[in-house]
């Protein structure tokens, strides 16, 4: 027996690197959250399994290329768009609209929702957007953070630790969950966007589809190559232990059956000679398209943050923010905080809320942390990604030859 | 070191001044340039980042709704489906628990 | 037809050209190696570390010899590259005949050839690529060493190309400029010694220099009896 920090049936070693094309010029190292590459300057360097988050960072950052995934599902994703019997449902993550357009030669950060549902419509997919699974997890954890926030303010026990963390960026969960297990009953426990997602549209989007759950294979789109590890966690089968709760015979599925990254759906459509620039808009075929300005904000740091306030101040003081953006929580600094002071109808008097938001983990995390665990920390409520920037910039993204993610001085 | 004193040496003045001083601006030039290209490429390497940042802003500043509570999709679904935010179906499809990693084995 | 050899000395290479090619000379020998090794990896990762760890050493010295000669004898930099960028049609004659140096190596005959400056035509291709591909390496050094997280992608993988050729260039012509400078042994003399080429030899590799740019030096009692 050894110890590991994989579940059994989870993607291990997602990320590798090539020995044949790396430098050796550390360049990746910079960029690790986890301190996980290893290899002497100017050798061959390693990834180091156990600690890796499967972000992506180095991999999008190394100059040389060297650094690959090795799992892929886009040939299974074809099989199964061709497949008659089989309704390929796919989700789309906030951040994918705003960079899948430059791998068909548009504008840096061209938002392209509409070609992007009309070009995965001609492949076959069925759109659903997770930006609606993303309004569903402020609903959740707006709602969570509302509750613990009140029984803390009430003193009652049992209703979870503040500060609360956000659990979207599997990166920080894994993270946390690695490190600092102590920490674990302060992650908020919704579900990421994908995994509800996938849990919707294979129970409530079974009935929407008018198709049995088996023969719905849910495709996530996604600017993270985390997020394939994530799917594969043997605890996301909750569609599956449903639909058994309530009659169902099958072998477990899971709730996300593939991942592609926007690289690969780009590699799909170019596949499927599919050019997006040139695509028709489309509007989407169910309820599972609508989506609002907080879902989409997801894709960027600060952006669960300001879509939370958003919810959070229409539930507690029962009026809508009189501005919506949220400006001290936007931007590519480290640490962002700020404090919102508000009337709590529930508990009928003022109630201060700080908040902080972390982006480029690996770089700023850490303080954040060793004050939450020494009890002096002045948060309520603080939203963690782990890249740089946000999904924006996630290790699934485009690599944008012209930039790099390093955002601290040089 | 110099132990063998020259008789001759070579007259420093061989080029004009007015290619001496082309001839330098030139080479100032040729390094300059690129570098100070670089230097602007080096500081604008995080745009592609605000870039996609920005779409997404756009995206919510040109959203019908921007509220989460208001997405009428949400609302139905907790009403055709989910019940309510927490709520049992809620615990069931919606939210999870984490994994102490430190503590597996294989 | 056979003269006495004028033996009187012309000042080819002062002090402070000697002393930059000689720390060039002592940092470039180690780049090339651990250049190559860093290529081909076949050492362990200590190895690598150590070969890196000269390769880092060895380029701030040179780094800092191109940078201190540059500052301290602009002039003469700029004299360099006035010589080295200069064309003319005898160097297309030159390049016809190689210099006349395969035909005297390999058929024993001497071939007539135009009348050289300073350097001859090879010198200056030579010349022009130590200075190109020397500042090309620095500076891709630099990046590849400090910021190959922090500069853009494709600019990091570009420079390393860069340096790559760059340096396999410099390093392939390594062997004909040594063999070739050992040749030229009063050259050789004079960049290693004591700066000074024989008249003669002067006049009989570079006759343009000769005529159209050395002075007589004003000479005093003591300069004459220093030895």
């Amino acid at each position: 027996m050894t110890t590991t920090t994989y579940q059994p049936g989870e993607i291990q070693g997602l990320i590798k690197i090539n020995a044949s094309k790396c430098k050796g010029c550390d360049a990746c190292k910079q960029f690790c959250p986890t301190h996980a590459i290893h290899g002497a300057s100017g050798a061959v360097h390693s990834i180091d399994e156990d600690k890796c988050l499967s972000c992506g960072q180095c991999l999008i950052n190394c100059p040389f290329s060297a650094i690959e995934e090795t799992h892929s599902a886009l040939e299974t994703v074809i099989k199964k768009l061709a497949d008659k019997n089989t309704t390929v449902v796919g989700i789309i993550a906030p951040a994918v609209r705003v960079a899948i357009g430059e791998e068909f030669g548009l504008g840096t950060g061209e938002l392209v929702t509409g070609k992007l549902y009309g070009a995965m419509n001609q492949a076959g997919f069925k759109i659903f957007d997770c930006n609606f699974a993303a309004d569903l997890t402020i609903m959740e954890e707006g709602s969570e953070f509302i509750h613990r926030l009140h029984a803390n303010v009430k003193g009652e026990a049992n209703a979870g630790p503040l500060p609360q963390f956000t659990s979207c960026c599997p990166g920080w969960v894994r993270y946390l969950e690695t490190r600092y297990p102590a920490l674990l009953p302060n992650l908020s426990t919704a579900k990421s966007p994908q995994q509800m997602a996938g849990a919707v549209a294979k129970t409530y989007g079974a009935k929407v589809y008018q198709m049995q759950p088996e023969n719905i294979f849910t495709v996530s789109v996604m600017p993270c190559t985390s997020k394939k590890l994530e799917a594969s966690r043997p605890e996301f089968n909750s569609a599956w232990q449903y639909h058994q709760e309530h009659g169902g015979n099958s072998p477990s599925y899971q709730d996300i059956d593939a991942v592609l990254t926007t690289r690969e759906m780009a590699q799909l459509l170019k596949m499927l000679d599919i050019d997006l620039a040139n695509t028709e808009e489309y509007q989407g075929d169910s309820l599972f398209s609508e989506y609002t300005g907080a879902g989409t904000i997801f894709g960027t740091t600060g952006g669960v943050m300001e879509a939370a306030l958003r919810t959070a101040h229409k539930v507690l003081t029962g009026t809508e923010m009189a501005k919506l953006e949220f400006e001290p929580v936007r931007g590519l600094k480290g640490v962002k905080s700020a404090s919102v002071s508000l009337f709590d109808t529930e508990l009928n008097q003022d109630v201060t809320v700080n908040v902080a938001v972390v982006h480029d983990m690996g770089n700023n995390i850490e303080p954040v942390l060793r004050d939450v665990m020494a009890g002096t920390s002045p948060y309520h409520f603080i939203e963690v990604m782990n890249c740089a920037g946000g999904c924006v910039n996630g290790g699934g993204q485009p690599i944008e030859g012209k930039g790099s993610s390093w955002l601290g001085n040089i | 070191m110099n132990k063998k004193k020259h008789l001759f040496a070579e007259d420093s003045f061989f080029l004009s001044r007015r290619k001496f001083m082309a001839v330098g601006a030139a080479f100032v030039a040729a390094l300059a340039i690129p570098i100070g290209w670089f230097t602007c490429k080096l500081e604008r390497r995080n745009e592609y980042i605000k870039a996609r940042s920005q779409g997404l802003y756009k995206d919510d500043s040109l959203a019908k709704t921007r509220v989460s509570h208001a997405n009428p999709a949400v609302e139905k679904y907790y009403k055709e489906f989910g019940g309510e935010p927490l709520g049992h179906m809620s615990h069931e499809l919606l939210h999870t628990h984490f994994v102490d990693r430190t503590k597996l084995n294989s | 037809m056979h003269q006495e050899h004028d033996m009187r000395p012309i000042l080819k290479h002062p002090l402070n050209v000697r002393i930059f090619h000689y720390i060039l000379l002592l940092s470039f020998l180690p780049l090339a190696a651990t250049g190559l090794l860093l290529f081909f990896k076949p050492l362990s990762q200590e190895g690598m570390q150590l070969t890196y760890d000269v390769h880092i050493i060895a380029g701030i010295v040179m780094a800092l010899d191109a940078v201190a000669f540059t500052i301290m004898a602009f002039d003469r930099v700029v004299q360099f590259i006035a010589r080295v960028f200069s064309f003319s049609g005898r160097d297309v004659k030159w390049f016809m005949v190689l210099g006349g140096y395969p035909q005297k190596f390999l058929l024993g005959k001497k071939v007539p050839i135009p009348p050289m400056n300073k350097y001859n035509s090879g010198q200056k291709l030579f010349g022009a690529c130590v200075l190109i591909g020397g500042t090309v390496l620095i500076l891709s050094g630099l990046v590849l060493w400090l910021i190959p997280h922090a500069a853009p992608r494709d600019i990091v993988w570009f420079l390393g190309q860069a340096h790559l050729v760059s340096g396999l260039v410099l390093t392939a012509f390594l062997p004909v400029h040594l063999f070739l400078a050992v040749y030229r042994f009063d050259d050789f003399k004079a960049m290693m010694i004591h700066g000074n080429v024989p008249y003669h030899d002067a006049a009989e590799y570079t006759p343009l220099w000769v005529k159209n740019e050395i002075a007589p030096v004003a000479t005093n009692g003591e300069q004459l009896t220093s030895k």
